[in-house]
């Protein structure tokens, strides 16, 4: 008879409480936007060479300094153009040149990672690039976007 | 009809004492078996509106935020340690030239030539099968330097399809020269 009874005993309440996965949801959301953003700082946005078949590898390089190369005006290759190291704003070559020099001397396996944009003219990078090779660093990547694959002809 | 209504005795069933009725005690504390399973039921759904509004406004917030964008990779290479950029081999290996020189109306397009031979790549697909080619000639080999001079007013652009060109041939000693 008793354990007839508490088979009829009301149960307590199944649903789940959310508020707290909402909490912990949107706390996720915020620290990605944040960090996404944090780490795309370095990489300025400009057109990237698009070769065909490219041959670009997906490497992560590390003790690498990154040198973006963009045009003031796309549209007016005459307007100028900027180097910045990284995420930091553009300055003039020489500056740069005396921040790769630390660089070098902090790290002797330093390197530049050159981010240009595909319509710059190439006596705008090949000025870097010998800035570059005057400071003795020897390791030097080019960006370009991934192919599709790697397939050949 | 009167006669059933009004008992005679004046008792109704329930001044009945309990006691005297067990069996109809078991029948008051029956429940249907029916009602007792819907009951359950109820109590165990989920309100599931709330997690459903938080489900797409996320999708929404995350279809409105991403950008989609092209993967980026390097090409690596390195620099000579001594001297500039435009690397003399001393070497008895004669190095494959690579020109590319804009056109003056328009600097879009490029001209390839290969220094010493007749052959005249157009795109950097060609220049890629040609560089092959001559990688199967005798004296050369993928060891062959391969020495990229471009004009200055050439876009990055292309400069960077002639490495890429010769990457994809094999090429393993890629260097940039001047023109």
């Amino acid at each position: 008879m008793a354990n007839h009874k508490n088979k009829y005993r009301p149960r307590p309440s199944l649903t789940i409480n959310m508020s707290p996965m909402i909490d912990v949801v949107f706390l996720l959301i915020i620290f990605f936007v944040l960090v996404s953003h944090f780490a795309s700082a370095e990489l300025v946005p400009l057109e990237l060479p698009d070769p065909d078949q490219s041959q670009a590898l997906n490497i992560k390089v590390t003790d690498r300094v990154i040198i973006n190369i963009r045009l003031v005006a796309p549209n007016d290759p005459s307007a100028g153009t900027l180097f910045s190291v990284g995420p930091i704003p553009p300055e003039p070559l020489d500056t740069i040149a005396r921040r790769l020099e630390l660089h070098k001397r902090a790290n002797p396996d330093v390197k530049v990672v050159i981010r240009a944009d595909k319509r710059t003219r190439y006596a705008d990078v090949r000025s870097v690039m010998e800035t570059v090779a005057e400071l003795g660093i020897e390791e030097m990547h080019l960006v370009a976007h991934i192919g599709n694959s790697g397939e050949q002809p | 009809m009167t006669d059933r209504h009004v008992p005679t005795t004046g008792v109704t069933t329930a001044d009945i004492p309990a006691s005297d009725h067990a069996p109809t005690e078991e029948v008051v504390h029956f429940r249907p078996r029916r009602k007792r399973t819907q009951r359950e039921l109820t109590s165990l759904t989920l309100n599931l509106a709330p997690m459903v509004d938080v489900v797409f406004l996320l999708l929404i917030f995350f279809i409105v935020t991403t950008t989609f964008k092209k993967a980026e990779g390097v090409l690596p290479s390195r620099l000579p340690s001594q001297g500039g950029v435009a690397d003399q081999y001393d070497l008895p290996i004669t190095p494959i030239t690579v020109h590319v020189i804009g056109k003056s109306d328009s600097p879009t397009e490029y001209e390839i030539t290969v220094e010493h031979f007749v052959n005249r790549p157009t795109t950097f697909n060609e220049l890629s099968t040609f560089l092959n080619e001559i990688q199967a000639n005798p004296g050369f080999d993928d060891e062959t330097p391969v020495i990229i001079r471009s004009a200055d007013d050439v876009l990055w652009d292309h400069v960077v399809g002639c490495w890429n060109a010769a990457v994809r041939a094999g090429c393993k000693r890629i260097s940039f020269g001047t023109e």
